[in-house]
């Protein structure tokens, strides 16, 4: 049977281009390295203190939807991201969204409070501990969300910068299925 | 027959590099390592100053903040070297970064530096120290991103050796009286 090597290329090249979207995606799923053993896992406990001097523990949070967001001061796409997630808190709060950001970050807490006030964050600021990223299966790029449900579980994880809409529907996903957008 | 296993080593051929470029292009499979390119052994003559050039390279997809970056809450590249007591290190020049603009702040001027870039190290070895080899030490800290996420703040160590030789007039000074009269 003959095969037109045409044909073939296409098909190598569609390949190729299926696993380009493949990896892309990987880049945002919880089944990729670090991130396989957490999904659809309790999200692990920690206790971190917050800029207000409080100390937060994530279990606290337990009934909520919590959207985790590693960040820090220096890291530009974080930037990005932090007034979508002060929009989100407002328009989802009331519907059991918690927004959390905790700062991976050698600056003091008195840097990092002024780069949050200027940012005009609305939602508690964690000063982030190595040991923390370590329960997440090492945070070694930022941004790091991990969306965890109401039940405590990590439904969701992404890295780097995504869209708002992305962000958006995780959000949704972590809040249930009877949240519909406004 | 020939065309079909032409076609299937095309294919093939498609398919795999297009994993590699992939497998290379995914940024949990990358740590974007600066890299210290080999650094020629300068000589400076004793009491006086000498250059070195340190060149750097920051890998594909990646850059680092220049060590001047606009925003003052980024990480600035920096070279701390830590010199032998008498090897004075007296300046170390940066080169200009490059303003770019990236997509997760498309209206936002970043001066990175990215592919190669040399920094100059001024060294000035003491009039009084031994004419000999002598290694200096340091860290490059740096801190790098790609086009949608930022890696933690990482430190290269830098090892550059410098020969340290008597000056051709200390020579001239300690050499003996070449006329006879001078004696007579």
């Amino acid at each position: 049977m003959k095969r037109d090597p045409v044909v073939l290329i296409v098909i190598a090249i569609v390949i190729s281009v299926m696993l380009v979207f493949g990896i892309q995606k990987a880049r945002h799923n919880p089944t990729s390295a670090g991130g396989a053993k957490l999904l659809n896992q309790p999200a692990p406990d920690f206790a971190l203190a917050s800029l207000d001097g409080k100390t937060l523990k994530l279990s606290d949070y337990h009934g909520k939807a919590v959207l985790l967001n590693f960040w820090a001061t220096w890291c530009e796409p974080c930037k990005i991201e932090m007034p979508w997630f002060v929009d989100l808190q407002r328009k989802y709060g009331p519907q059991g969204l918690q927004v959390l950001g905790v700062a991976m970050d050698d600056a003091p807490a008195k840097d990092i409070a002024g780069f949050s006030q200027k940012m005009g964050v609305n939602y508690p600021i964690l000063i982030g501990k190595e040991e923390v990223g370590t329960q997440y299966g090492g945070v070694q790029y930022l941004p790091s969300t991990f969306y965890i449900s109401r039940d405590g579980k990590i439904i969701e994880r992404v890295f780097g910068l995504v869209s708002r809409s992305e962000i958006e529907a995780n959000v949704q996903k972590a809040l249930g299925a009877q949240v519909a957008a406004k | 027959m020939k065309r079909v296993n032409q076609g299937r080593l095309l294919s093939a051929a498609v398919f795999v590099l297009g994993v590699a470029g992939l497998a290379q292009d995914s940024p949990g499979n990358r740590r974007p390592s600066v890299t210290l390119q080999p650094t020629e052994v300068v000589s400076i003559n004793r009491g006086h100053s000498g250059t070195v050039e340190l060149n750097f390279r920051v890998p594909g997809g990646f850059h680092i903040n220049s060590n001047m970056p606009h925003q003052e809450y980024l990480k600035k590249t920096e070279l701390k070297l830590d010199a032998p007591t008498d090897i004075v290190v007296r300046k170390v020049t940066y080169p200009e970064g490059e303003d770019r603009t990236f997509p997760f702040a498309p209206d936002e001027k970043i001066n990175v530096y990215s592919g190669d870039f040399t920094v100059t190290v001024l060294v000035r070895p003491l009039k009084t120290v031994l004419p000999t080899k002598y290694a200096v030490h340091g860290n490059l800290k740096y801190q790098a991103c790609d086009n949608a996420a930022c890696y933690p703040p990482r430190q290269l160590p830098v090892t550059f050796e410098v020969r340290v030789t008597k000056a051709a007039s200390e020579n001239k000074k300690k050499s003996p009286p070449q006329s006879p009269r001078a004696h007579g």
